[in-house]
């Protein structure tokens, strides 16, 4: 809007820019500019420019090798071009970025504007989001939120959200939905999409209808990316990305009592398809974040089995949105279980493993869609119990716990257990006392423990995800 | 039936009987007198006459079906009912006629059309036409009774003129807006009533009367149907208002439906949102007690290392004790050790300066020898005035000299600097 009126604008290059009253060192300092403002040329006097900062309202002079002064025809269009390419994957210049680019818009004429200068802006856009949400020394502050002004006055929407106690703040994509609306390359297709899809991007208090219609919408965006032509590390994260919304999907699917098997087969797909040869380094806790999250709804993918007549369980719908799963064996039917808990979380009866003195059960419960828990029913001195394990100690986040096998001979259990804890992904390969629930041996790899390496189950030895490399 | 059969067995009877008298006084008159021919020709001749009579009028007649006979005796004058089948008629004897039983129709063409013979008027003195049509029939029960009154013509004689009588005058208390439209049925209703009676005086029952299109003068029917356009328009109208009412009733009613419908939705998604929140709520449940249990396991654990640290401590304070206990001990040692070291010295010492006393008081020189010595490696040059007694010269030095102190302590004073120098 501002640059609408102006035919040269002198766009600030360099931060903590004076603009003072008078063409003088010692004049008053009317404002301070940062890179990318936009002023409007009025006059020359000495080394100074007199200008209109149209932003803050008011005018005054700033030194000429502070700014670069553009014109905005269509015949300098392309050298504006050549600048926002330049600064496109400059880090710390996103303002003056996005301020070349909204003068390239401006200064193109309609038919020749392509994706590209979107593209950046949405490309530059991301990076000043992500690089305002992390944490940084308080020097940065001052010149990161005056770049975020910048950007804003631009038309750069960005929005936070609150996660582990901090604001995040995230790019609203208006670009990417442009490169995507146009005919665009598929690099520039899998860059727009892998922003616009962003996990963490997601709001957390967002509701589970909104976030099943979100998720929907999400997958039908990297859906729109055509892999053939792109680099395999790209491939790898568009694949990533597309395992972790398929297995959201499949939970809220099971959630809603409707066919969650196809979209957990896209999940477990997709995630295959990821060549972990080719995973660029930054995209390493990408992989382990797809994969547990993948794991942790894997079980919707398997159809669930007939009960027999041994030990088994059986779920009846309890009060609104809780499941009820009640141990049944030949004598104990579902009138007079053995054992009985409620749940509001998804209860998959695919997974229940009995063990071969018939005493114990394990089953996954899924109370979130990327957190599962392990039940245990077992045998105890007053009856039959039910065990709760959760991945792990801490609120639930990303994680899953999973049976692994009877130890036979012995009240013991394997299982793995892979999680996030204060942000970093743990997995591990434990021996579980089922007296105590308490882990009597860990080990990063199942070879270093000859119990587990043992009696591990062959039936999670062929469905598990953690045994990926 | 029997009643019928009866009948035509008695007309056969009468037949045959009158046929047989007249054979038998034919053969009669015939032997009587046989020899007169004539007669037999004449005989013969009428019995010829009457079978030929009989083959060219038969005597008997068919009643359709729906027609009724009334056959009247010329002779008695009676008359006999007959329904449709065969039915006896003697030429001569007999006379049939025929009813029909079913609706007759009457329609009066001449006041069809308003230009016509004779239109109606309306009230207003408009000529009009109306397609009338008047649907009657004979009483059946009443037809033996009246037949003999009835004339060959009922629709001519009867009801033509009562129709005529009633309708025009029934027109005339209308308009011919009412006729043409309005109050069709009203008129048709009138006239049905004021027919009806007089009809029914006469035998004959009206089934109905039914107006059809009434003809209108052209002028009249243009104003007419301007007219009735603008009605027309008007009730469209109407309707319109009324569809629109409707229109927005059924706004109305979906508008309901969607905001029960999203209230539905909305309390779905709230439901959801609930549940989804128990879910989080009771993973969290199930995450405490191992948050407890890590909890305690560490206070566990820092007790454990409390009281290793404080046995540390312990250990180390008593081996510190036992340390500086031995230390003691050492020292105690190693103090007596110095002293009995330093006793045996200093009688050494002692024995030594006695020894030493005995030989300076034998040579006394040896003091003087003995500084000498040890100032030797020390002091290259000694200036000093020599005594003025004659003296030992390192006397002034040594201020050991009863006499002359002052030129001593000069002398002294000055020795170190000429030294130092």
């Amino acid at each position: 809007m501002m640059l609408a009126a102006l035919a040269l604008v002198a766009i600030v290059t360099q931060d903590s820019a004076a603009l003072r009253a008078a063409p003088r060192e010692s004049a008053q300092q009317q404002a301070v500019l940062w890179q990318g403002d936009s002023l409007e040329v009025r006059g020359e006097k000495m080394d100074y420019l007199q200008v209109y900062d149209h932003r803050r309202e008011r005018g005054g002079y700033i030194r000429a090798s502070q700014v670069r002064t553009q014109s905005l025809e269509p015949k300098d269009a392309p050298d504006l071009l050549a600048v926002v390419r330049f600064l496109r994957d400059t880090p710390g210049a996103e303002a003056l970025g996005i301020s070349y680019a909204a003068a390239y818009l401006k200064a193109a004429p309609a038919e020749a504007i392509g994706p590209e200068p979107f593209d950046a802006l949405g490309t530059m856009a991301d990076r000043l989001a992500r690089r305002a949400s992390v944490k940084r020394g308080k020097t940065d502050d001052t010149v990161l939120s005056a770049h975020l002004e910048v950007a804003s006055s631009y038309g750069i929407g960005m929005q936070g959200f609150e996660r582990d106690g901090r604001i995040q703040l995230c790019y609203n994509g208006e670009a990417f939905r442009r490169v995507l609306a146009m005919k665009s390359t598929d690099e520039q297709r899998a860059r727009a999409a892998l922003a616009l899809t962003r996990p963490e991007c997601v709001d957390p208090n967002i509701t589970p209808t909104d976030r099943n219609n979100l998720d929907t919408w999400r997958a039908e965006i990297l859906d729109r990316v055509q892999l053939t032509e792109l680099p395999e590390y790209e491939k790898n994260r568009l694949r990533l990305r597309r395992a972790s919304v398929w297995a959201s999907i499949a939970f809220e699917h099971a959630r809603q009592h409707q066919p969650a098997q196809e979209a957990a087969n896209r999940a477990l797909q997709e995630l295959a398809g990821v060549n972990p040869e080719d995973i660029a380094e930054p995209d390493a806790s990408a992989y382990t974040d797809a994969a547990v999250r993948v794991a942790a709804s894997r079980w919707a993918a398997e159809t669930e089995p007939a009960t027999g007549s041994g030990l088994a369980v059986i779920s009846t719908p309890g009060e609104s949105g809780e499941t009820c799963v009640a141990l049944t064996d030949a004598k104990h039917d579902q009138k007079n279980p053995l054992a009985k808990r409620c749940t509001y979380g998804l209860v998959w009866k695919a997974s229940a493993s009995v063990n071969a003195q018939q005493t114990a059960l394990a089953l996954a419960v899924q109370p979130l869609d990327s957190w599962r828990e392990l039940w245990v029913f077992h045998q105890g001195e007053k009856g039959w119990i039910v065990d709760i394990l959760p991945p792990a100690a801490n609120t639930p986040d990303v994680g899953y716990l999973e049976f692994a096998g009877w130890v036979p001979g012995s009240a013991k259990m394997l299982a793995v257990r892979e999680a996030r804890v204060d942000g970093r992904f743990k997995r591990s390969f434990e021996v579980i006392r089922m007296d105590t629930m308490d882990v009597e041996k860990q080990a990063d790899n199942p070879r270093s423990l000859s119990l587990f390496y043992r009696w591990q189950d062959p039936a999670w030895k062929r469905g598990t995800l953690s045994m990926r490399r | 039936m029997s009643e019928r059969l009866e009948s035509l067995l008695q007309g056969l009877l009468a037949l045959l009987t009158t046929t047989i008298s007249a054979i038998g006084a034919a053969l009669a008159s015939l032997g009587r007198t046989a020899r007169r021919a004539w007669v037999l020709l004449l005989a013969i001749a009428l019995i010829g006459g009457s079978g030929y009579a009989l083959f060219t009028h038969p005597p008997f007649k068919t009643l359709e079906p729906g027609e009724v006979g009334i056959r009247t005796n010329k002779l008695t004058g009676s008359a006999t009912e007959i329904k449709e089948g065969l039915v006896v008629v003697i030429p001569g004897l007999h006379e049939l006629r025929r009813y029909s039983l079913l609706d007759q129709v009457y329609r009066p063409v001449r006041s069809s059309k308003a230009n016509g013979e004779a239109p109606f008027q309306s009230i207003e003195g408009l000529s009009l036409g109306v397609d009338l049509t008047i649907r009657y029939t004979i009483d059946p029960t009443r037809l033996a009774a009246i037949a003999q009154k009835l004339p060959t013509d009922i629709n001519g004689e009867i009801v033509e003129p009562m129709v005529q009588g009633v309708i025009y005058k029934s027109f005339t208390r209308y308009s011919v807006r009412d006729i043409f439209s309005t109050k069709r049925g009203e008129i048709q209703k009138e006239i049905e009533n004021e027919l009806k009676p007089k009809l029914a005086a006469d035998g004959i029952i009206l089934r109905g009367v039914q107006m059809g299109q009434v003809d209108l003068p052209p002028e009249y029917r243009q104003g007419m149907e301007k007219l009735l356009a603008e009605e027309l328009e008007s009730e469209k109208m109407k309707y319109t208002l009324e569809l629109k009412s409707k229109q927005v009733q059924q706004t109305e009613l979906e508008a309901e439906a969607d905001k029960v419908k999203r209230e539905k939705s909305a309390e779905a998604a709230g439901n959801e949102q609930i549940i989804a929140a128990k879910a989080q709520e009771e993973a969290m449940k199930h995450v405490l007690p191992f948050k407890q249990k890590q909890i305690e396991q560490r206070q566990y654990e820092a007790e454990a290392e409390k009281v290793s640290r404080i046995k540390t401590a312990e250990g180390s304070a008593e081996a510190r004790r036992i340390e500086a206990s031995g230390e003691a001990d050492s020292r105690h040692k190693l103090a007596d050790v110095e002293a009995y070291r330093l006793e045996t010295i200093g009688k050494v010492t002692s024995a030594q300066l006695e020894r030493d006393g005995a030989l300076i008081s034998k040579n006394p020189l040896l003091i003087q020898k003995t500084m000498a010595d040890k100032l030797s490696d020390k002091i290259s040059v000694i200036i000093a005035p020599p005594p003025a007694n004659g003296g030992f010269i390192g006397s002034a030095l040594l201020g050991g000299a009863q006499t002359g102190s002052a030129q001593g302590q000069q002398a002294s004073a000055t020795a170190p600097q000429e030294t130092q120098q």
